[in-house]
């Protein structure tokens, strides 16, 4: 079994959820379903590079996401590094499908139980690819999953924000219910 | 079409006696029915004739996803089941939505859907694996509670599967039994629980890997921060120090912890509480629920709920989502609006005295309900205020339930809930056959219609309003928005147009179809809600949409929204790339409604006798003004309403000239046939 947050090891930015008392995860899962669609145009569990574990009683979730090893594992063990994975000139290895040949290396170093790299299956095997989080590295807004997260519930590692400083906080108004 | 997009084309059918699965085509039945419970209406009409009941293996329970389930279109994780419903007063044709992640899993699994059919020779769970559909013994699942299976489902199948599960309720046949999936969300109000167990059907779970692609991903993303305007902010878990709804509230010691959560695949809201911490009804430690609206009234029902008039008519400044209430975060009143007094004007609910409030008492009663997966409006609303009522106007003196009644002891509710969920007792045999059944069994003069004296008006001080100690309104359901009972307060207006809902459905319709128009139509209709031609409309447009939420999907808390009327159309747009107005999706919506009337008047003999007669009785208790409508103002608007709708003012039944007007000619053949469609007036 893989050890998760080793202390020795060191990260670069990444998704972070915030702890419930500044913000709980309503569990909607629009981290997913953005990441997926702006990266690829559909809506699969195949395809998002962030996860929602649902917690099945305590209905608390965990979000996990890659957490951009400074030591980049992934990176070292793909056959093809530098076509399919690929390392920008932030530190952020990043995929290139078109030569992503879907050897499941990279999962398979990842550190994390489960792995923070998604893969699509296919019968026709060029298809197979693996799916990394890339920060939404060429996305003028930066992530989507954080831009679309309704409670504001995951942040960038390095940048976390006072919640009184958040994008569009008020103070709670008094409510009403009806059912 | 080269790509399909919003569908992923498939629908199984899925037969439990011999554990064998064909495939229909989702082509066979959108565009005409768009998804959802249009599309169940038509293989309902198909494929169930009127000689079948509720738990014969020949009920067909329908689930159906819409279109935007899986797209990302928020909301869009709504989905539906319809079938027979045991829970029914009688039994006929009904529809229960459901929330989850399930549906948007079996989409990815390559199914928008599932006819389940026949019955499993012994305890059974199906597990849907992609493309691939398994019939599994649920041997070491059947007796466990809900919670405990679906953790026994991911410990088989891996954190990643999604499954919707009965209780014990469900496997015992209890009428009011629920179908449940994660966080806690039910398909309830049918008591398709039921049906499951009937079926020998524990579970389905499901794992997909497939896609799902919306047309016009721009619009999604559009529609995705649109709808979550403005309030895409942080959701921090906050300690409340007070339970119970107004006039209810008691001081917790230490306080309770409460956070906000949603309750679908892609919803952009965060309308349900989860409880953190609470007491359970089967362990030691602490757990955690999630509830919606009937909940906090197990915490305490000393009286009904408030009303405020903007919650159900509002103005172009002042008209908040219903899903912002629930989450505690209405947008902020604008005072500068003429109608701003008015609109805010809370009332406050009638003084009930059912129980006083209690905490721990409150959580068990909705653990149990959880746990065991049964309705709990059938036991919030409807057996405990029963009981309450009904013992301090003696009418149980002379029954001996095996324990004391007592409505405030958490003892008996436990003693209460067991002798239900597993049938022992002569009285626990009886009520789980549901509230209305039960009643009469026992007598309905004496056991339903006898007079409770503890209600009281807080809009007229002092006065006592007579109310029946059963409160049910129509179809084996309970009262809900209706003037008298439970959420009471809505004014005549409001009750008028929710008693119509009823009155024209087959279970509680409300859950789906709230009554939402404007504040300047409500000041037209309001001295004389009878014969108003806008209490029709409205209700027409509440039908409509209801069908459209059910089968688009979207939510009763998003939609409608009176002043971004084509919202349904654009959500529909955005997922299948199909042009639709809103005009054009009204027609969809009218189609799906004619449908079920249809199927109402085929297999259930519906007709205009059978619903004013058991839908009027309710509504000769006082409201909380002490009105009430007469025969003559109640049938006056029945009229108007045919009409509106193209029926027969006689039968109810919709005419020739009407079901052809909306495509549907091959189904007037056939009631015609059958001499259930009114003369021709051409």
């Amino acid at each position: 079994m893989k050890k998760q947050g080793e202390t020795t090891r060191k990260y670069g930015r990444h998704i972070v959820q915030y702890p419930m008392e500044y913000s709980l995860c309503a569990g909607c899962t629009a981290c997913e379903i953005m990441c997926a669609l702006t990266h690829d145009g559909v809506v699969s569990p195949s395809y998002n590079r962030i996860f929602v574990e649902r917690g099945t009683s305590s209905m608390v979730h965990t979000i996990l996401a890659c957490q951009h090893c400074v030591d980049h594992p992934c990176y070292d063990a793909c056959p093809l590094k530098e076509k399919a994975m690929c390392l920008d000139e932030n530190g952020i290895v990043y995929i290139n499908e078109d030569y992503c040949i879907g050897c499941k290396k990279c999962i398979k170093a990842c550190v994390f139980d489960p792995p923070r790299i998604n893969y699509v299956w296919s019968k026709d095997k060029t298809k197979r690819k693996a799916k990394k989080c890339d920060l939404c590295r060429t996305r003028p807004e930066g992530p989507a999953c954080i831009e679309y997260c309704q409670v504001r519930c995951i942040g960038l590692s390095d940048n976390q924000i006072p919640a009184n400083k958040q994008l569009g906080f008020q103070a709670k108004e008094g409510g009403r219910q009806h059912g | 079409m080269d790509k399909l997009y919003g569908y992923v084309g498939k629908i199984a059918r899925i037969n439990l006696t011999d554990s064998t699965v064909s495939i229909i085509p989702t082509s066979n039945y959108v565009p005409k029915y768009i998804g959802g419970r249009s599309v169940c209406h038509k293989i309902f009409w198909d494929e169930v004739g009127p000689e079948v009941k509720a738990f014969d293996p020949e009920n067909k329970l329908i689930f159906m996803t819409g279109p935007t389930t899986a797209t990302g279109i928020p909301t869009g994780g709504r989905t539906v089941f319809t079938g027979i419903s045991p829970n029914s007063y009688p039994e006929q044709y009904s529809w229960s939505g459901i929330g989850g992640w399930f549906g948007a899993e079996l989409k990815f699994a390559g199914y928008d859907g599932f006819i389940l059919e026949g019955k499993a020779p012994e305890p059974t769970y199906i597990l849907i694996e992609d493309s691939e559909i398994k019939f599994l013994s649920a041997k070491n699942l059947w007796g466990k509670l809900v919670h405990d299976t679906q953790h026994k489902l991911e410990e088989l199948h891996g954190k990643k599967v999604k499954s919707i599960v009965i209780g014990p309720a469900g496997e015992n046949l209890i009428r009011n039994a629920s179908i449940t999936t994660s966080n806690d969300n039910v398909a309830a109000k049918s008591g398709f629980g039921a049906v499951f167990g009937s079926k020998n059907l524990k579970a389905i779970a499901v794992r997909g890997t497939g896609v799902v692609i919306p047309a016009d991903i721009q619009k999604v993303m559009e529609l995705r921060m649109k709808m979550g305007y403005p309030y895409m902010r942080p959701n921090p878990v906050v300690k409340e120090n007070t339970i119970g709804m107004m006039g209810n509230e008691i001081p917790v010691e230490g306080g309770w912890l409460r956070g906000q959560v949603a309750c679908s695949h892609g919803c952009n809201q965060h309308c349900n509480t989860m409880m953190i911490g609470m007491k359970s009804a089967f362990k030691d430690e602490k757990v955690n629920h999630v509830e919606k609206c009937v909940s906090i009234f197990a915490f305490g029902f000393k009286e009904d709920c408030p009303w405020t008039p903007v919650e159900v008519f509002g103005t172009e400044k002042n008209h908040s989502l219903a899903c912002k209430m629930f989450s505690k975060e209405p947008l902020p009143p604008d005072p500068s609006d003429p109608y701003f007094e008015e609109l805010y004007n809370t009332q406050k609910g009638d003084i009930v005295n059912f129980w006083k409030p209690d905490f721990d008492k409150g959580s068990i009663i909705n653990d149990l309900c959880n746990e065991y997966g049964i309705d709990k409006w059938d036991v919030i609303v409807w057996l405990l205020p029963w009981l309450s009522m009904g013992k301090k106007e003696g009418v149980f003196d002379d029954i001996d339930f095996g324990m004391e009644i007592d409505v405030e002891s958490e003892e008996f509710i436990r003693y209460l809930f067991d002798i239900i969920v597993y049938r022992k007792t002569y009285y626990g045999n009886l009520l789980a056959e549901g509230m209305a059944r039960a009643i009469r069994a026992l007598g309905k003069e004496k056991f339903g219609d006898t007079i409770y004296k503890g209600r009281y008006s807080q809009k007229i001080p002092g006065l006592r309003l007579d109310i029946p100690i059963s409160l049910e309104a129509a179809w084996g359901h309970s009262v809900h928005w209706q003037g008298r009972g439970f959420e009471a307060t809505i004014n005549k207006p409001g009750w008028v147009c929710h008693n119509l809902l009823q009155m024209l459905s087959t279970r509680d319709a409300m859950t789906a179809a709230h009554h939402h128009d404007t504040y300047e139509n409500y000041l037209k209709m309001k001295d004389d809600p009878c014969h108003s031609p806008l209490t029709v409309q409205g209700v027409i447009f509440d039908e409509n949409r209801s069908e459209l939420k059910d089968s688009v999907t979207t939510c009763e808390w998003q939609s409608p929204n009176v002043f971004w009327t084509e919202m349904e159309a654009q959500l529909f747009e955005a997922a299948t790339g199909i042009e639709m107005t809103e005009e054009e999706l009204d027609k969809v919506a009218v189609r799906s409604r004619l449908l079920f009337r249809a199927i109402l008047i085929r297999n259930y003999g519906r007709d205009r006798d059978l619903e004013v007669n058991a839908i009027f009785p309710i509504m000769t208790y006082p409201d909380p003004n002490n009105e009430t409508v007469s025969w003559e103002e109640w049938n006056d608007l029945t009229d108007m309403y045919y009409e509106a709708r193209g029926w027969d003012k006689e039968t109810g039944w919709p005419t020739r000239e009407t079901y052809e007007k909306y495509d549907l000619k091959e189904v007037a053949d056939e009631l015609e046939s059958l001499g259930k469609l009114p003369p021709s007036k051409k």
